[in-house]
């Protein structure tokens, strides 16, 4: 294997088969996302860099709202495109579409992360410390910062598995069985996380 | 509908009608057109959506570019992506079967088995082997 490794490699273009090469660069644009992802598997790098252009943001995202804090949402987000990008090969569209596929690596990363952190409530503490001095700007803006960051720290109280279910229920062009296979759990399953997480942050936000 | 019934519509569905299942709907109207208790639960839920919808937090702009830089950077130095192995392969010639249930799954494996139990030779096959084996006339005993 080592061997393996050690030969130069061919040139990118080489990489996939010339029966099913992207005519030109339009043509990755304009491509699906089963299709990048099928040129993607078969070495295309640029396939591949048009995908992380459409969803790389949500991607970021939906980790952010999991946990919490923006570097390490960073981290999370990148190490879930490079697998995405190491396992595409093994991608079946006939099982999943890639946003669900790609959004599944991220939020499975994201909650591993957050189980692993030695103290849970970090992205209520890093919101809070992100807190603007209030006799530094108007008077609404520390009202508004104050109340993000008393919902962050409701947020961050949340089991992880209700947290990801906010993040995907806020996610915009998102429906909720997509929601739902992006979990891995049924509608229902997805609506009995949604309603635990309403329940406990009302309880949490109400004064 | 009851207001305990109403709460768990809220906490599940979120405070907008539409998002509601709709045989919940007009139940769910009549309650709050007659209930002060049933509007005030409406509008605690109205305002955890608001404060979730504008407070939830968002990348920025510059954290987005970040990402997309580093991960072309380490993709053009990665190796490609490796093709899928032989239990990907063998699973992926099995998924047909798969909406049938494990079941057809055991099926299957039961029959190959059988299959390759009878394909070991038989004598059975052949009625008069024994015959051949008695000697005949001519043969000096």
């Amino acid at each position: 294997m080592p061997i393996l490794l050690a030969l130069p490699r061919l040139p990118l273009a080489a990489a996939v088969p010339a029966t099913d090469r992207p005519a030109g660069l339009m043509a990755r644009e304009t491509a699906s996302d089963a299709d990048l992802m099928r040129w993607s598997a078969a070495g295309d790098r640029a396939a591949f860099a048009v995908l992380v252009e459409r969803h790389g943001e949500r991607a970021l995202r939906i980790a952010l709202r999991v946990l919490g804090d923006p570097a390490e949402a960073e981290e999370v987000a990148q190490e879930a495109l490079l697998r995405a990008w190491q396992a595409a090969g093994r991608f079946d569209p006939s099982r999943a579409q890639v946003t669900t596929w790609l959004h599944r690596i991220v939020l499975n990363l994201a909650i591993d992360r957050t189980r692993r952190r030695a103290s849970a409530p970090q992205a209520g503490e890093a919101a809070l410390a992100a807190l603007p001095d209030p006799a530094s700007g108007p008077e609404a803006a520390a009202v508004e910062a104050e109340e993000r960051a008393a919902l962050a720290a409701a947020l961050a109280q949340l089991p992880a598995r209700q947290r990801a279910a906010i993040a995907l229920a806020y996610e915009e062009g998102l429906s909720g069985a997509e929601a739902a296979a992006v979990l891995d759990v049924s509608e229902r399953a997805l609506e009995g996380l949604l309603r635990r997480a309403r329940l406990m942050l009302r309880r949490l936000l109400t004064p | 509908m009851t207001h305990g019934k109403l709460a768990r519509l809220l906490d599940t569905h979120g405070p907008r009608p539409e998002r509601w299942p709709p045989a919940d709907r007009q139940a769910a109207a009549t309650l709050l057109a007659a209930s002060a208790e049933a509007r005030a639960m409406l509008a605690e839920a109205r305002r955890l959506e608001d404060r979730l919808g504008a407070g939830l937090p968002q990348p920025a702009p510059a954290s987005v570019a970040r990402l997309k830089a580093a991960v072309a950077r380490e993709i053009a130095r990665s190796p490609l992506p490796a093709p899928p192995g032989r239990w990907s392969r063998l699973l992926a010639a099995l998924r047909p079967a798969a909406p049938a249930g494990w079941g057809a799954l055991a099926a299957m494996a039961c029959c190959a088995l059988w299959l390759g139990l009878a394909a070991s030779p038989s004598r059975v096959g052949d009625p008069l082997a024994p015959l051949q084996t008695l000697p005949i006339a001519e043969d000096s005993l």
